[in-house]
């Protein structure tokens, strides 16, 4: 929505822009003596608001610096991620002594269906 | 600036601060040289043409402020008065000076 409003703004203020500079290069090859007529001078200056509104509008949005600020975004937009991902999805603690018996029970039955 | 007490506390992502300056100064220079073209084509003269350039970019800065940062410009600047407000200016001057001449010597030639 920005994007496009702004790109039509941008269009609209460059049109305005070239036709003011032809029409004051016009007035000048005509009249040297008389200065630039009231309409070409706000057609300019309308055209530079345009442009203006229109670069504004279509510029990336700003992120914020703060980094509360910026992990809180982040964590919010992914679902859940962000930048402590890591910290949240670490295993707890194991019990190594469990793991131990279930390898050895492992090794035990390994060592058997070979013999049998 | 902040002390290192503050940064401590409340740390900065230097990758959005650049990311906030990289466009700020896109739009700086881009606008720089279109008030330039602008007062190229009013066929403004010494001090007014300076005086042109720093409304534009006041107005400019005023829509960056209000579009932009939506009025809360400490979340996006380190240095508010340096990065938004008269940042780039004397950069943009430069390209504004080229156009501005480059413009006033096409249509009054």
């Amino acid at each position: 929505m920005a994007s496009s409003s702004s790109k039509a703004l941008i269009a609209l203020g460059t049109i305005l822009l070239a036709h003011a500079c032809y029409s004051a290069y016009e007035h000048s090859a005509l009249h040297l003596a008389a200065g630039l007529p009231l309409d070409i001078s706000i057609e300019t200056v309308l055209s530079v608001v345009f442009i203006c509104v229109g670069l504004v509008l279509g510029a990336e949005e700003l992120k914020p610096i703060s980094w509360r600020v910026w992990a809180g975004r982040a964590e919010r937009e992914s679902g859940g991620g962000g930048p402590f991902q890591g910290l949240e999805d670490r295993l707890g603690f194991v019990d190594i002594r469990v793991k131990r018996k279930d390898f050895a029970d492992w090794v035990r039955d390994q060592g058997s269906d070979n013999k049998g | 600036m902040p002390t290192e007490r503050e940064l401590a506390i409340s740390p900065l992502v230097q990758e959005s601060v650049q990311h906030n300056t990289q466009v700020i100064s896109n739009i700086r220079s881009l606008t720089a040289s279109l008030f330039g073209v602008a007062s190229g084509i009013l066929g403004l003269e010494s001090y007014s043409g300076f005086l042109f350039y720093l409304l534009g970019t006041f107005f400019v800065s005023i829509l960056i402020w209000s579009i932009l940062a939506k009025g809360k410009q400490r979340d996006y600047f380190q240095g508010v008065w340096s990065e938004l407000w008269a940042g780039d200016v004397l950069n943009g001057g430069m390209s504004f000076v080229l156009t501005w001449t480059l413009f006033y010597g096409l249509v009054r030639a």
